[in-house]
């Protein structure tokens, strides 16, 4: 990677801004918080069942979201739905939300913890 | 008609039973044939407590709360296909929480630069590298309020002023993440979350006060922390913004990691740098401050990650914006750790000003039990606790120091009527005495001394001087520890006795704890018309205390019981009586 200039700079901010617009997306926080409630199995289930299924999708990491309590937390962005994150995921649950949020757009009842109305 | 979609949550804690709200609904969706364009989900949480039954609709956003059974007609026909809003069922609740520092903690991945810098990142550093002065970076800061989120509040600005003015051929920054209070984990969840906001924060403070190294401080407890840092600092060697030349400026900046070894001392600044020099993590009297004399001699600043990671923001947004949210005296939001017997345990950052009662029911969802809230702990071990009375007060760095706690770095645990008063200030200042590093002795004394008569008390063998002698010792620690560490240790007794001076006189005179917590105060005794015989606690007893036969009943001999308190689990009928 060469190093960046302030002109540089501006150029990347550009070319990223262009090419941030990933139609779907799953994110998995991924802090200790995460991790300690089983964070690490529902990623690894996502992208196994994922590929299984043949579902294209963007299964990425993220940080601490803050509700703690009901860790692992997985967000969901889908073309035609709302965002919403879904908390207390267990390995049937991400199973789940590929089945019925990804493929058959259906929200998963009884898990969603935050419903995201403005990004 | 547009897709809606309908979330439902009944948000009383007890969900009546047979109720199912949500099938009722579907039907009805069904009768009047919408089950294609309407989607009817339960959710798990809303965000809105205690306001029966919550129906939001999307997309428009209406939420509606007291939901009755008779309702559901109304709604679909007026609201879902009309698009009508029946006012008088509208709950409108804005958002409590602020996200300022946690702005891409759970947004981004941590381990992209790429996406760090999609959202915004590094555009403050380009901007002070485009032709800022060190001194507009610190008026800028001076301009925003900025005080330093470790616990103590000093403001930011003056520290950066002070380190600058400081004459001296090298000059460090550090960034303190050796947080270490009980409960307490904002600054790993930034550190984890979005390391390259720390780090962006952190060169901007070498700018400002004329440092060209920084050092990271974090205890190795946080082995994630350490490896996100790791990775994030690499990257930005990568993209040539750390290292030589930023940016094709003349500004240059190296960083580097050193971890704690988890001792609570060293989130002391003397001791901190200390343990950075190789040296045994045990404070200094102060002055000279660090930014006179700090690591190696030289003029250092320290500031903690919650603090710098808010420095980015501030730089992009400008001073005026950041001054604009928070108290007149207490500028931004705050993060705090939300914790204990409150149903939404985790981190919630809340603009300052905000009360204690907003925070704990609004946000945290009220208490887990159905027992009343009894205090509030802010602070950690140097903090005090709030009793419910001052629930209403806004939270800023006066109000709690007025109330005899801190804001602390952001703990913030909430008590029920199960806790005991003296309980909690035994186990903080246990937690403080393990940690005291002895150098000084009204720390390393007092706090064994206080922990004794605290012992004492909860073993019923404490007297009313007990109270007074523990005043005193408090007093001598808060006047005359070397650091911050004894100067607050006694702070968790100050403020228990302050508001519940009853309690440990219940303790010493009645001998009983109204919380049933410690042990030695607590009787066990076998209600003999819940009794069935069954003799099971007997079997179960292990210090054989329980004695008696099937006709005369059995009997717990007071002299034998060890307070165990295993007859109480195992006994099925609820015969045992404890108190």
């Amino acid at each position: 990677m060469a190093k960046l200039t302030r002109e540089s700079f501006d150029t990347l901010v550009h070319q990223l801004s262009e090419k941030r617009a990933e139609s779907n997306w799953i994110k998995v926080g991924m802090s200790t918080c995460g991790i300690a409630a089983g964070a690490e199995d529902v990623l690894n289930t996502l992208t196994e069942e994922a590929k299984k299924r043949k579902i294209e999708i963007v299964i990425k990491r993220c940080g601490c979201q803050g509700m703690c309590s009901v860790e692992p937390l997985v967000e969901v962005h889908v073309p035609g739905l709302p965002d919403v994150v879904y908390g207390k995921v267990d390995k049937a649950c991400a199973v789940k939300i590929l089945e019925e949020h990804v493929m058959a757009k259906k929200l998963v009842n009884d898990h969603i913890y935050e419903l995201r109305t403005k990004r | 008609m547009e897709k809606k979609t309908v979330f439902i949550k009944d948000t009383n804690r007890i969900v009546q039973a047979g109720k199912d709200f949500d099938t009722h609904f579907l039907s009805y969706v069904r009768e009047v044939g919408l089950e294609e364009v309407v989607e009817v989900t339960r959710v798990a949480d809303i965000g809105i407590y205690d306001q029966g039954v919550v129906v939001k609709i999307m997309p428009g956003d209406i939420q509606y709360a007291q939901v009755k059974d008779t309702d559901i007609k109304r709604i679909v026909d007026e609201t879902l296909k009309k698009g009508n809003v029946i006012q008088e069922l509208v709950c409108t609740k804005e958002p409590k929480q602020l996200r300022v520092v946690l702005r891409n903690c759970g947004v981004i991945d941590p381990d992209s630069i790429e996406e760090y810098i999609a959202s915004g990142g590094y555009q403050g550093i380009k901007k002070i590298l485009s032709g800022m002065t060190p001194e507009q970076v610190i008026e800028e800061l001076k301009v925003s309020g900025l005080r330093g989120r470790g616990g103590a509040g000093f403001p930011t600005w003056l520290k950066w002023k002070l380190t600058r003015e400081a004459q001296g051929d090298q000059k460090y920054i550090i960034c303190n993440g050796d947080e270490g209070d009980p409960g307490a984990y904002m600054d790993r969840s930034v550190l984890e979350g979005d390391p390259h906001s720390v780090i962006e924060g952190l060169m901007t403070a070498g700018f400002a006060i004329g440092a060209t190294k920084g050092f990271f401080y974090i205890r190795a407890e946080y082995p994630l922390a350490v490896e996100r840092i790791e990775k994030a600092i690499a990257k930005a060697y990568d993209y040539g913004l750390l290292g030589n030349n930023i940016l094709g400026s003349s500004f240059s900046f190296d960083v580097d990691i050193r971890l704690g070894a988890g001792a609570f001392v060293c989130g002391e600044e003397t001791a901190l740098i200390a343990s950075i020099e190789g040296k045994r993590g045990t404070p200094r009297p102060r002055p000279p401050f660090p930014s006179v004399k700090g690591l190696w001699d030289k003029p250092t600043a320290i500031n903690n990650v919650e603090t710098l990671a808010n420095i980015p923001v501030i730089m992009t947004r400008g001073g005026a914006w950041f001054a604009g949210i928070g108290t007149e005296k207490s500028k931004g939001t705050k993060v705090f750790a939300l914790t204990g017997k409150v149903k939404n345990s985790g981190l919630v950052e809340v603009p300052m000003g905000i009360t204690l009662r907003e925070i704990i029911y609004d946000i945290g969802g009220g208490l887990i039990s159905d027992k009343d809230i009894k205090a509030v702990q802010t602070g950690g071990p140097s903090g005090g606790v709030i009793p419910k009375e001052y629930l209403d007060t806004p939270v800023d760095y006066e109000n709690l120091q007025k109330l005899g706690s801190i804001m602390g770095s952001g703990g913030m645990i909430v008590m029920d009527e199960d806790d005991c008063m003296v309980d909690i200030a035994k186990f903080y200042l246990g937690f403080c005495v393990d940690e005291s590093c002895g150098k000084c002795v009204p720390c390393r004394i007092g706090g064994y001394q206080l922990l004794r008569i605290l012992n004492r008390i909860s073993q019923a063998t404490g007297t009313l001087e007990d109270v007074d002698k523990m005043k005193k010792i408090a007093l001598a620690m808060q006047k005359a520890s070397l650091c911050a560490l004894g100067q607050t240790a006694a702070n968790p007794v100050v403020s228990t006795i302050k508001y519940f001076e009853e309690e440990y006189k219940d303790h010493i005179v009645n001998k009983k704890c109204r919380s049933h917590k410690c042990t030695h105060l607590l009787n066990y005794s076998i209600m003999q018309d819940k009794c069935k015989r069954c003799r099971i606690c007997v079997i179960h007893c292990p210090a054989n205390a329980i004695t008696g036969d099937k006709e005369k009943g059995f009997y717990v001999d007071q002299k034998i019981c060890a307070k165990c308190g295993k007859c109480f689990e195992v006994c099925r009928f609820g015969a045992i009586l404890k108190e």
